[in-house]
């Protein structure tokens, strides 16, 4: 159990270090946006390039964010029964879910963006638009973002299983994202 | 199909059985949607390559720059929170009206609909006025009930008003134009702000005990130094509301970009205001990368769903249910407008707008609906999700900044009047549907947000919709 604990850990550390690349996305983004709305307009330049990399920006946020999303139990959910739950049943409900669903449907989509990514990067694939970026990188973030969420998954469930042994503390404080 | 009629309602079903046990709204649905899709290639509905398709829909997300103003508005939103403006504004308008009955209440409407005009997120308007006024209208006698509803609501009226997230996202799921959708939500969003106001007044002739003016003693604030605070809470609103909203009106900016320049705005004021810092960039940085992040993980698992539940003809099922409904497009809309209330208690709006209306928009459609008109219709309408008890998130954000003395049940109870103003909207927009298309109109100017990047979008579901 210390070694998968240790592993838990780890892939915690990994999430929250990419987490905080997502978070810097966000800056940037808004950063480089109304930059090109304010060079459009008083300048009358506008550049595909820079209008492409704000979304690759968002979606970085997306897909590099939702592993540590996961980790601080930030994705919404429905807590009608589940705030009623004792920390047990909850707890039971989330390695239950993680395995049967999130697992397995992270995984899938996993799986399947990889040939996204593969071939883009084969045929070396850049934007139709004039003067625009390169496709892998973005398309990249689809498999390396799922893969690290399967990987907080893991997490998760060693988690889980650590504090219905006993090993650990209940930790299964959720609180509604703020919108 | 017949025999296999079965598949799509069994699916419904497992949506919602799977989203009620309360595992996060974005695997759930992932998983019933890959679940049912694999029992549904055996079956035979559709062949192995539509899920194939699956990252192309995540990637045709990541690449829409529609939705890169959810984080921006939230970014916005979350600096505001931060920034003092609302200080300001409250400061300035609560003496300013404070010696009329019901004054603190006219003054957290106007500064509500202001910040609701700058901003698109709703705990950035609650958590402020709860934080100032509610202590205020406490001090000086007012109902504990009524305070609290009047701020929920006029926190709420954030999402009606654009640059409204709601509207943003709405206009995504629906396919209208964004600017179309702001356009239209003028003319409701002054309708609500009156609607709300003139409660107030009937309050103040009919329980003056409820919202008592100030006393002369608490009216600090007194000629060029009142006058001077309201300059100072309005100037810096009407730049910001000019930088957001006047730039997507004018066609100067997309609304993606005016989210933007609003959250660069929105650093600038703090900065005016000796409060920029980096735990301030940092903490709302933060918050904004875990409420994208989650949005779209609901979108995408919503689109995960979607796939297959059209792969097994749902769309065609929810069609055929919803145009069959006594009554027409009336009937039609009842019926909608029901089912979003109803949702609404356990659902939030993402949920709703993300998982609900991709279903109702092609009825809409079919109808001969104005889909822009739907919008809004249904953007007001979502604005009593935030006010539901028990899981509003304008009740839930009161509750976690007003101080215990007040009773949740206050807050339930004085949440009620405001859901109903909030329905009398609604059915004036279906009675008086002027409201909305007489705004869209006047601007059916360039609109930028169309012209720009193509995305390589392998349509999935095999074209199925066929009208028999």
């Amino acid at each position: 159990m210390t070694i998968l604990l240790k592993l838990s850990a780890a892939i915690d550390w990994l999430s929250t270090q990419v987490g905080k690349l997502a978070v810097w996305c966000v800056f940037a983004a808004a950063l480089i946006s109304a930059g090109n709305a304010i060079s459009r307009y008083a300048a009358g330049a506008s550049s595909n390039a820079w209008l492409e990399i704000q979304w690759y920006l968002f979606a970085g946020m997306v897909m590099l964010g939702g592993p540590a999303t996961l980790r601080l139990n930030g994705h919404v959910r429905v807590d009608l029964i589940y705030g009623n739950m004792r920390p047990r049943a909850q707890a039971w409900l989330d390695l239950v879910c993680t395995l049967l669903f999130l697992m397995p449907a992270v995984g899938i989509i996993l799986w399947l963006s990889w040939p996204l990514f593969a071939n883009s990067f084969a045929i070396g694939e850049t934007s139709n638009n004039a003067g625009g970026l390169l496709r892998w990188p973005v398309k990249l973030l689809l498999p390396v973002g799922f893969g690290l969420m399967a990987l907080q998954g893991l997490s998760e469930i060693i988690k889980r299983v650590a504090t219905l042994t006993g090993h650990r503390e209940f930790e299964s404080r959720y609180v509604k994202p703020v919108q | 199909m017949s025999g296999f009629d079965l598949m799509a309602p069994l699916m419904f079903a497992g949506l919602i059985v799977f989203v009620l046990i309360g595992y996060p709204v974005a695997f759930s649905l992932a998983a019933v949607g890959l679940g049912f899709g694999f029992v549904a290639i055996e079956l035979g509905y559709f062949p192995f390559h539509l899920l194939a398709a699956l990252p192309d829909r995540v990637y045709g997300i990541l690449s829409n720059e529609l939705l890169l103003a959810i984080p921006f508005f939230t970014f916005m939103g979350a600096i505001l929170e931060r920034c003092g403006l609302a200080e300001d504004l409250l400061e300035g308008f609560g003496q300013l009206f404070g010696p009329l009955r019901g004054g603190l209440s006219y003054a957290v409407i106007l500064v509500g609909a202001v910040l609701g005009a700058i901003t698109g997120t709703v705990a950035a308007s609650v958590i402020a006025m709860g934080l100032i006024s509610l202590p205020a209208m406490m001090r000086y006698g007012y109902n504990t009930r009524h305070a609290t509803g009047v701020i929920a609501a006029s926190g709420t009226i954030t999402q009606l008003i654009p640059p409204s997230l709601v509207l943003v996202v709405l206009a995504d799921q629906i396919g209208a134009p964004v600017g179309d959708m702001y356009a239209g939500a003028i003319g409701p969003s002054i309708v609500q702000v009156l609607l709300f106001a003139g409660f107030v007044a009937l309050v103040s002739i009919f329980r003056p005990k409820d919202v008592p003016a100030l006393p002369p003693e608490a009216r600090t604030l007194k000629g060029t130094k009142l006058a001077w605070t309201c300059v100072r809470g309005m100037v810096p609103s009407l730049v910001l509301i000019f930088l957001v909203l006047g730039t997507i009106l004018l066609g100067v900016a997309t609304p993606t970009e005016a989210g933007a320049l609003g959250a660069i705005g929105a650093l600038a004021l703090a900065a005016l205001h000796r409060r920029l810092s980096y735990r301030l960039m940092r903490e709302s940085m933060d918050s904004t990368m875990r409420i994208t992040a989650m949005v779209i993980f609901i979108l995408i698992g919503s689109n995960v769903f979607s796939l297959t539940f059209r792969g097994v003809d749902g769309d065609l099922w929810i069609e055929g249910m919803l145009t069959d409904l006594p009554g027409g497009v009336v009937g039609f809309l009842v019926a909608v407008n029901l089912l979003v209330f109803v949702l609404a208690f356990f659902l939030d709006f993402f949920e709703i707008a993300f998982i609900i209306i991709p279903l109702l928009a092609p009825v809409a459609k079919t109808l001969g609906i104005d889909l822009v008109w739907f919008g809004v219709l249904l953007g007001t309408n979502m604005q009593t999700s935030f006010m539901h008890p028990p899981f509003g998130f304008a009740l839930f954000y009161l509750r976690g900044i007003a101080p215990p003395s007040i009773r949740s049940s206050d807050i339930y109870w004085g949440a009620i009047p405001w859901v109903i103003l909030q329905l009398i909207m609604v059915g004036l927009i279906i009675a008086f549907p002027e409201l909305v298309t007489a705004f869209i109109e006047t601007h059916e100017a360039a609109d930028p947000t169309k012209v720009q990047i193509e995305l390589p979008t392998v349509d999935d579901a095999p074209a199925v919709i066929e009208i028999k």
